[in-house]
């Protein structure tokens, strides 16, 4: 795979050219930043942390429309999805994010919504130099430079950016764009290199998993479970901001004689969730349902497709309004173990 | 259900339908056949699975195939008037047209069990998924060592498929034991809690397989009673349900554990299940 | 803050035999962060703290928490549960006294005389955000923050929230143990925010809500933090019939967002926790407190200030000038 050089000047024109495709990179939005779609001539500034919300509704949407139908009548009509999408500014955990999700929708059955919007999607991920507060990528098997899942990598040298192809879709983007490009140089990779080990370092939180997905059915009735939920207030934040998060609802909903059948985020921490129609409900309260999403993440997925459900971005951390630590859960369990 | 989107249905018409039970949450049957020939032909179920059934506009549930594949080219559903779709679902009438795509998780094994006598014990809708057993020992009794059904609801009126057991009865190899919880008049069968009665039965483990369906309750005590009578955890099968929504492992809501019901289920030996932390929840 | 007072109250009231738990606020698990925490015993009431940071209201607990079916001869724990609140906070007790949502010898309630939070969006912006554990303490008029052995003090209007600003109640309007002295009232500031969306025509306000809405990811954090969102039924989860559709657009978030506020006029004690905690940033304060100052000013009628007021929707007189509802 090639590496490519681009002197920073020539940034806002190698931007004009993407923009040329369906092109979405992070925005400020009120105070925070979250993907958009880019006009052409419009700048992107690839000096932000992360995204408030994780670009997995890219190849997740918050809303999908599955088929159309009108009532009464008894034809499907299956969405046309072909438009291609290129991220600009993807973060190594939220593409790494993607990619663990993928096997959730290759598993036995392929789901042609998400297989088909990862296909039309390219990745340009942008590796981390300064991690937030709450990072801890290095810990689950991800890093500030982790190309899992993108298709192109970029660095930021200070003065150029570094540009490393992963895949035939980055492979591509760099053709298309090579005008602008130049060689890269024993320098350039010395000066990422050492750019990359300074950004590892200052991740300042870790998690230490060992042990820990094999030991959690042992601690079902733990009741570090009903002390770490207790001042959980059942709300979607933590799983909604989650890259790695996929669980979802499917509705009909109907206009007039329109209507669709759709599938939305859904959150394990709402109570309605796995709540049956006959009032019974299998996880009653938020102590089953953290301890649900604790083990989803770091044990039955683990079990079923050998990785963690978790990528280390904090976001569930920064945003849960009553400071539910992951990490803090994580050492609670590990202690207990 | 085309090669390629595993979420769209296909289209089946109500062949016929009828109440089972009556009541605020009456229990309605629909026979129903697809439409398309083709998909008539290729459709194949093994008794314990479930499709995922539904009225474009309203919504889909998962919902057990109450008939074994050896009965014909049809699929039966018993649905209980509940929530949204099942509400739906139950103002349909023969001819309407419904939505279906599955047949979905795994099954009874019942090549496995061939040679050995077959006990299912029932409660109330909890029966649905366990007449294809009956239907299918039925169909290759020469297959299986016999077979004995308990069956019990709270009042005659809310037992399903009334209309079968008699012609059970008439055979040696088959038995059907029927109870009710609360006495009632005509009545000529048992009275009593389903756990109960099959402790009254004491049926012999040796070379017989268990099956229960029931409610959450029934089952437990059930189970309790099984390894009284000294069935084994490999000997003893049941079927779960939890909510679901894709019915293919995606959706995320319906795991027990790290089961997906809709999967890895819904039916488990209890051997398997004991372990399943929330199988019970 | 006397924070020894706190603490001997809070081990008092948690070695009553007829007290479940104390519902206060702890340093949180880094930096600024600070987490509710129920002591149980009085080996927990050392955690307890009351700091610029405790912005959060705890009332939400008394109606969050989840009951579930009794095993068969189990009796319900009916013992009482003890509470921190702030001025703002307790005008949610009031309110839910007045709605029966919580009977009053239910509750235990530890006033906390309030001289006003720290907006934490705003320290980490001035102040940037940190790790490491930091304090922030009450300093005169303004704030002090201890961070690494360095005092830096604040002044109060860098760093307050918004709602304390406009805040006409610092003080406790219930308490059964009142935590030191009553704090001085302050003038409230203008409601700018609301002001300026009043000020403008209703395609300009329509348009700043779509913007707003259409940022809305429909986590129902704001529902789930309003200690007056305690519906056990509520409408956004029903299906049959379904009000809200659950797809996520500008349709749907309207009416949900809108609902809401509908729901909470006349209710709502403008503790500004809805607006805290939005992921999305939506300024949802604004439409609440839109809905208290029309209340306030065509109606005369504030919430939560007297357990023995009729609640303000659910309240008929029969001189009221309008006839439609007869």
């Amino acid at each position: 795979m090639s590496a490519m050089l681009l002197n920073k000047e020539k940034w806002p024109e190698f931007v004009k050219k993407l923009t040329g495709k369906n092109l979405w990179a992070p925005k400020l939005d009120g105070e925070a930043m979250r993907f958009a779609p880019v006009a052409e001539g419009e700048e992107v500034s690839l000096d932000y942390g992360n995204t408030r919300v994780p670009p997995k509704g890219a190849t997740f949407p918050q809303t999908e429309t599955m088929y159309r139908f009108l009532v009464g009548n008894m034809e499907i009509e299956e969405p046309k999805m072909d438009e291609e999408l290129v991220l600009l500014g993807v973060r190594p955990c939220d593409a790494r994010a993607m990619k663990i999700i993928e096997k959730l929708f290759r598993w036995d059955y392929d789901d042609p919504y998400y297989l088909k919007r990862r296909e039309l999607v390219t990745l340009v991920g942008l590796a981390c130099t300064e991690p937030g507060l709450n990072c801890f990528c290095s810990s689950v098997g991800g890093a500030p430079d982790s190309s899992e899942g993108l298709d192109l990598l970029i660095y930021d040298l200070g003065d150029r950016f570094l540009l490393e192809a992963v895949t035939v879709k980055g492979e591509t983007l760099i053709a298309e764009t090579k005008e602008l490009l130049t060689d890269s140089d024993a320098s350039a990779v010395k000066a990422k290199d050492k750019l990359m080990a300074d950004a590892g370092a200052k991740i300042r939180r870790t998690v230490d998993h060992d042990g820990i997905p094999e030991g959690l059915p042992g601690l079902w009735e733990d009741p570090l479970w009903k002390s770490v939920s207790a001042s959980c207030i059942g709300c979607g934040t933590c799983t909604y901001l989650c890259p790695t998060c996929h669980c979802f609802d499917i509705q009909d909903e109907v206009e007039g004689f329109e209507g669709r059948r759709c599938r939305m985020w859904d959150s394990c921490m709402f109570e309605e969730y796995t709540l049956h129609t006959s009032g019974h409900n299998t996880r009653p309260t938020r102590r089953e349902r953290t301890r649900n999403r604790i083990n989803h993440k770091y044990n039955y997925f683990v079990d079923k497709f050998d990785v963690i459900a978790c990528v280390g971005c904090g976001r569930c951390i920064n945003l849960c309004p009553v400071n539910i630590d992951i990490v803090e859960i994580l050492r609670r369990v590990k202690e207990a173990l | 259900m085309t090669a390629d989107n595993p979420y769209i249905p296909y289209f089946a018409t109500i062949e016929d339908n009828w109440y089972e039970t009556g009541g605020d949450r009456c229990i309605k049957t629909f026979k129903v056949v697809f439409d398309d020939p083709a998909v008539r032909d290729s459709w194949s179920h093994k008794p314990g699975q479930c499709a995922m059934i539904g009225v474009l506009g309203e919504g889909e549930s998962m919902i057990s195939i109450s008939c074994s594949p050896t009965e014909g080219k049809f699929l039966r559903f018993s649905v209980m008037k509940m929530g949204k779709v099942t509400q739906a679902l139950h103002k349909l009438e023969t001819g309407d047209k419904i939505t279906v795509r599955g047949p979905y998780g795994n099954s009874f094994p019942v090549d496995d069990w061939q040679g050995k006598k077959i006990l299912t014990i029932g409660g109330g809708i909890g029966q649905a998924p366990l007449r294809p057993i009956v239907e299918y020992v039925k169909a290759n009794r020469e297959k299986y060592a016999g077979l004995t059904m308990i069956y019990g609801a709270r009042s005659s009126g809310d037992l399903c498929f009334k209309g079968e057991f008699d012609e059970m009865s008439k055979c040696d190899d088959l038995s059907c034991h029927l109870t009710i919880d609360i006495e009632e008049e005509d009545w000529s069968h048992n009275v009593g809690f389903v756990p109960q009665m099959l402790l009254d039965l004491n049926p012999a483990p040796e070379n017989t397989v268990a099956v229960t369906c029931g409610p959450p309750i029934m089952i437990r005590f059930v189970l309790e009673n099984l390894k009284k009578l000294g069935f084994s955890d490999e000997q003893i099968y049941t079927t779960l349900e939890n909510r679901m929504k894709c019915g293919i492992g995606k959706c995320g809501r319906c795991n027990a554990g790290g089961m997906y019901v809709c999967k890895d289920g819904p039916v488990f030996s209890y051997a398997v299940l004991k372990d399943i932390p929330e199988a019970f929840a | 803050m006397d924070l020894e007072q706190l603490r001997k109250t809070a081990a008092e009231v948690v070695a009553r035999d007829d007290v479940k738990y104390l519902i206060g606020w702890k340093k949180g698990s880094y930096g600024y962060r600070v987490a509710p925490v129920f002591v149980e015993d009085a080996a927990g009431v050392a955690e307890l703290i009351f700091s610029p940071l405790c912005t959060a209201n705890l009332t939400t607990y008394l109606t969050l928490v989840e009951k579930t079916p009794l095993p068969r001869g189990q009796e319900a724990d009916k013992r009482k549960v003890a509470l921190m609140v702030k001025g703002c906070d307790s005008r949610a007790v009031v309110q839910l006294l007045v709605e029966k949502g919580i009977h009053r010898e239910e509750v235990i309630v530890i006033g906390c005389p309030c001289p006003g939070v720290v907006d934490q969006s705003l320290l980490v912006e001035k102040y940037g955000d940190t790790e490491e554990p930091v304090e922030v303490k009450w300093n005169g008029d303004g704030f002090m923050l201890v961070r690494g052995g360095e005092e830096i003090k604040i002044p109060r209007d860098e760093v307050l929230a918004e709602k304390c600003r406009l805040c006409r109640y610092p003080n406790p309007v219930i308490s059964d143990h009142l935590i030191g002295a009553e704090v001085e009232k302050w003038s409230p500031a203008e409601d700018s925010g609301v002001s300026e969306l009043d000020a403008k025509d209703v395609d300009g306000r329509w348009e700043y809500w779509e913007e707003q809405f259409n940022k809305c990811i429909r986590c129902y954090s704001c529902r789930n933090v309003c200690p007056l969102c305690y519906c056990q039924d509520c409408i956004l989860d029903r299906l049959n019939p379904t009000w809200i559709n659950r797809a996520v657009n500008f349709s749907e978030n309207t009416a949900f967002n809108i609902s809401r506020a509908f729901h909470l006029a006349g209710r709502c004690i403008e503790c500004g926790e809805c607006e805290r905690v939005c992921p999305a940033n939506i300024p949802l304060g604004k439409i609440n407190r839109k809905m208290a100052r029309e209340v306030r000013e065509k109606y005369g009628f504030e919430p939560g200030l007297d357990p023995e007021a009729e609640p303000f929707q659910a309240s008929f007189k029969p001189d009221d000038p309008e006839d439609f509802i007869l």
